[in-house]
């Protein structure tokens, strides 16, 4: 396969189409490369430049240094290699979310599921379990995902745990940021009242807001006095100082509105998950800037709390000026398919550009993250597609994570070519 | 396979019961047949009307295309495919641009009886008290309501099986519906269609009962349970061919004690009743082969298959059909070996039945798509397939491994006049279906609320 050939040169524009490299297949092998300059791309931007035609990227270690549309591109550009993109369409790549990516390798081996913990509650860390060599990663990069938000799934207690951001390099260094946003399920209950974890959750805000105000007043004695305020007060602390989301699952109207009045009680920044009937108080969401992460597909009544699923609804939302992020429910093998579900969200009403941006400028916001845009100073994590992004018959040409090249091999290839290979021999001599 | 016709003719009036064995003198007792049909269908065909589709995409389902196509459609039934068709009285439909193909068959779905909402008092699809419980039909769990019902319609989907869960290693009897709007079982009951078995492979029925410290707990005990079924139907075949026979020589013999379980069984060894096993692996697969010759019957369809790409060759030479999902993959051990090509490198042999199924009321609704990821990932990958074959995998294929292939699963003249009108090219991320007709009748409009069922379920809730 095609190791990319490093050689310092300077390019014209004009040597830009022959210099162009064969890009279908490439091995991980790391490349050395420092500058790489992608030109003649369709670059969503999904930043205030839009969608560029004919536009040049540039990528230093690691981050985008320059976006040049097609008639600032300079004469000359300093590049160690060149892709040519032949006009094919660049994106930042896509983000993962609220899945246990890295945290389950097999669902019903309960030694390889590491998201839950009975006694999981709201410092849980569940990046100290993540698996980067996990084989869903490379299967994962083949539907141009370059990171994710790990979750996980909780315990007895009321908070479910930690998120934490990884890329999928699949480098023992993946991990972004650890801890970085709080999780609660709410709502139905097969035992008990849904009311309780809500009233539960309000003292929660209230006593610690009350603990905090009576400290401001202490003596400079009874500070040196008082006791350390425990792991769990720093992180009720850290959400009421709007320091890092809340996650709250919850789908029902009832539910939703009264996370929102939590959030105006207490300014946390809250952001909602699942959120079956957010199209019933979707003008309530958008007025109380709270982002929405949700599933384009289910649109089945599953339970009584999400009567009002549909395929229409991301699209609705979007339109009430709610900001989204799509995600599907409780999956990790298969969320390379979240193109795909975007491209169903476009075919029932939602424009594109905002299906893409749902899966990266919305996550980066949402979560600090310094990617899912094209612009200067980006984490380079890049794909260039065959073809439209969202379309079944689109695969990925060439990416990108941290400015470095990325394989798109998974063991399932490894599978197929071995059962695909034509021999005397048993299949197990075949690798 | 072969083509299993289902008589029912041959069902008749309930079981009599005769107390004495005579000698061949004495006058006969009415005889014993087991009526073979106790809930029939009454699925009536909603109104039809005559229609001529012009200048579409047409996807045959056996693996033609024809473009700036016509379809025409009278009394229920596809009266000709081609170009420059004409016809009076008719409805003409525009379908420039637009795409054809037969209507979308899904042979394993758990709608009505896992239903939406999945509330507990309609979870209905896993009778897990028994590792053998041929005695039930999943029809009898049936729930007309389920808005899955019209979710998948507004996919497509004309026709589908509902199988019983995969707890058991016999889990009963699973049935093909149409997918019509109504409010009983029988109303959307695929008339003439044979019942299916549901068999489980693997896991689930170890896992079940094995932790309930009864058998099977392991692999081998799955297999000892099989056969032993198998054993004990054999007899039971036996014993009414010998009631039979004998009452036909003139003789009074006594019927066979009725058993509801080894009825179910008995129509398979007999060819009445179509296999469809759900089993992940190939070494398990191989085994369930050889445990239908040893018993003499078809083993038929396996269904998910996670790892039939590793013996598509003995599939194909077997004469089994095989269902699986394009993708799904890692929730438990048995489908770890998943590749995205597995479909398509099952279909590749020759005399193969490569069908993709949904098991989900998700993806039932985009069975299109799945076929698809299917298609295109395969293409990727050095396969020398186009739409008109992807088709198939939803449609013809998918009808022979119900036993109906002679009445749908195409647009040959003279089959079932199931047709969806699609915006685009099917296997688009963009595509949806426009216009559904069962049997030559609209059952959807996606632009015309009249044909937009909905179930009582959600009628009236705000």
């Amino acid at each position: 396969m095609n190791n990319i050939q490093v050689k310092k040169r300077t390019f014209t524009l004009s040597s830009l189409v022959t210099a162009s490299l064969t890009v279908l297949a490439l091995t991980s092998t790391v490349v050395n490369a420092k500058i790489t300059a992608i030109t003649n791309a369709t670059v969503h931007t999904v930043a205030s430049q839009g969608i560029l035609e004919q536009a040049t990227v540039i990528i230093d270690e690691g981050v985008i240094t320059q976006v040049y549309e097609n008639e600032n591109t300079p004469e000359n550009i300093a590049a160690d290699e060149v892709i040519d993109a032949k006009g094919r369409i660049l994106t930042p790549g896509f983000i993962g979310t609220m899945n246990s990516l890295g945290l389950v390798e097999v669902g019903a081996v309960s030694r390889t599921r590491d998201g839950r913990d009975e006694k999981a509650d709201i410092t849980f860390d569940a990046s100290l379990a993540f698996n980067p060599k996990s084989t869903l990663i490379p299967y994962t990069r083949k539907g141009g995902i370059t990171s994710n938000i790990s979750a996980p799934v909780g315990g007895e207690g009321l908070f479910a745990g930690q998120t934490f951001a990884v890329d999928l390099s699949g480098d023992f260094s993946s991990i972004i940021e650890k801890q970085n946003a709080v999780i609660i399920y709410l709502g139905s209950e097969s035992k008990g009242s849904r009311a309780q974890k809500l009233q539960a959750l309000d003292y929660k805000f209230a006593d610690a807001k009350k603990a905090l105000a009576k400290q401001k007043n202490q003596t400079a004695k009874e500070k040196k006095e008082a006791k350390e305020p425990s792991r769990d007060e720093l992180v009720v602390n850290a959400l009421l100082a709007g320091e890092k989301p809340l996650l709250a699952y919850a789908d029902r109207a009832t539910d939703l509105l009264a996370l929102l009045t939590l959030k105006k009680k207490y300014g946390i920044d809250l952001v909602l998950v699942g959120a079956s009937d957010a199209v019933l108080v979707a003008k309530e969401i958008a007025a109380a800037d709270v982002p929405v992460i949700l599933s384009s597909i289910d649109n089945l009544p599953s339970s009584f709390d999400s009567l009002h699923v549909s395929l229409a609804n991301m699209g609705i939302l979007a339109k009430a000026g709610v900001k989204i992020i799509l995600a599907p429910k409780g999956e990790s093998h298969n969320i390379n398919q979240l193109r795909f579900d975007a491209g169903i969200a476009v075919a029932n009403g939602l424009p594109k550009a905002d299906a893409i941006a749902s899966l990266t400028a919305n996550v980066a916001d949402v979560f600090k993250l310094n990617s899912g845009r094209i612009e200067v100073g980006k984490n380079a994590d890049l794909v260039l597609w065959s073809g439209d992004p969202l379309e079944l018959s689109t695969k990925v040409d060439f990416m990108w994570i941290n400015g470095k090249p990325v394989s798109t091999q998974s063991r399932q290839d490894a599978l197929r070519d071995r059962y695909t290979e034509k021999g005397n021999m048993p299949k197990a001599y075949y690798q | 396979m072969k083509k299993i016709p289902f008589k029912l003719s041959l069902a008749l009036t309930a079981v009599s019961l005769t107390l004495a064995a005579c000698s061949p003198n004495e006058k006969q007792d009415d005889k014993v047949t087991i009526n073979k049909n106790p809930f029939p269908s009454t699925y009536k065909v909603l109104p039809q009307q005559n229609t001529l589709f012009t200048n579409a995409t047409v996807l045959n389902g056996i693996g033609e295309r024809m473009d700036n196509a016509d379809v025409l459609i009278i009394d229920g039934r596809i009266k000709q495919v081609g170009v420059d068709l004409t016809a009076t009285n008719v409805e003409v439909i525009d379908a420039q641009g637009k795409w054809i193909t037969p209507g979308i068959i899904d042979v394993h779905s758990h709608l009505g009886v896992y239903p939406s909402p999945s509330v507990e008092s309609h979870s209905d699809g896993n009778e897990m008290t028994s590792p053998n419980t041929s005695e039930v039909w999943a029809e009898h769990s049936v729930w007309p309501q389920d808005p899955g019902f019209e979710a998948a319609r507004e996919g497509g989907i004309t026709t589908l099986q509902i199988l019983p869960g995969s707890a058991n290693l016999f889990g009963g009897r699973g049935v093909t519906l149409r997918n019509v709007p109504g409010h009983t079982m029988q109303a959307m009951k695929f008339a003439d269609a044979p019942y299916g078995l549901k068999m489980a492979c693997g896991e689930n029925p170890k896992r079940v009962y094995g932790s309930r410290k009864q058998m099977p707990s392991t692999r081998m005990g799955n297999v000892a349970g099989y056969r032993a079924a198998w054993a004990e139907a054999t007899e039971y075949k036996r014993a009414w061919a010998k009631y039979n026979s004998d009452y036909d020589a003139g003789k009074n013999p006594e019927a066979p004690k009725r058993n509801l379980e080894l009825d179910t069984l008995m129509g398979v060894l007999d060819g009445e009743i179509l296999v469809h096993n759900h089993c992940y692996k190939a070494e398990e697969m191989a085994v369930m082969v050889d445990i239908a010759k040893e018993f003499n019957y078809d083993s038929g369809t396996f269904h998910h298959a996670v790892e039939a790409y590793k013996i598509a060759d003995e599939l194909a030479a077997n004469g089994n059909c095989v269902a699986m999902w394009p993708d799904w993959w890692g929730f438990k051990m048995e489908a770890y070996d998943m590749v995205d090509e597995n479909v398509a490198i099952v279909d590749a042999v020759k005399n193969s039945c490569a069908i993709v199924h949904s098991d989900s009321e998700t993806t039932i609704q985009r069975l299109n798509q799945e076929a698809g990821k299917v298609l295109y990932r395969a293409i990727d990958n050095g396969f020398n397939l186009k739409e008109e074959d992807a088709i198939k995998w939803i449609t013809a294929n998918a009808a022979k491994s119900l036993g109906i292939n002679d009445k749908t699963g195409s647009l040959e003249v003279g089959k079932n006049a199931d047709v969806v009108l699609w915006n685009t090219n099917p296997f688009s991320v963009y595509a949806r279906a426009e216009q559904v007709f069962v049997d030559g009748a609209k059952v959807y409009d996606r632009f015309d609320e009249k044909y937009q069922a909905k179930s009582d379920f959600l009628l009236g809730q705000e």
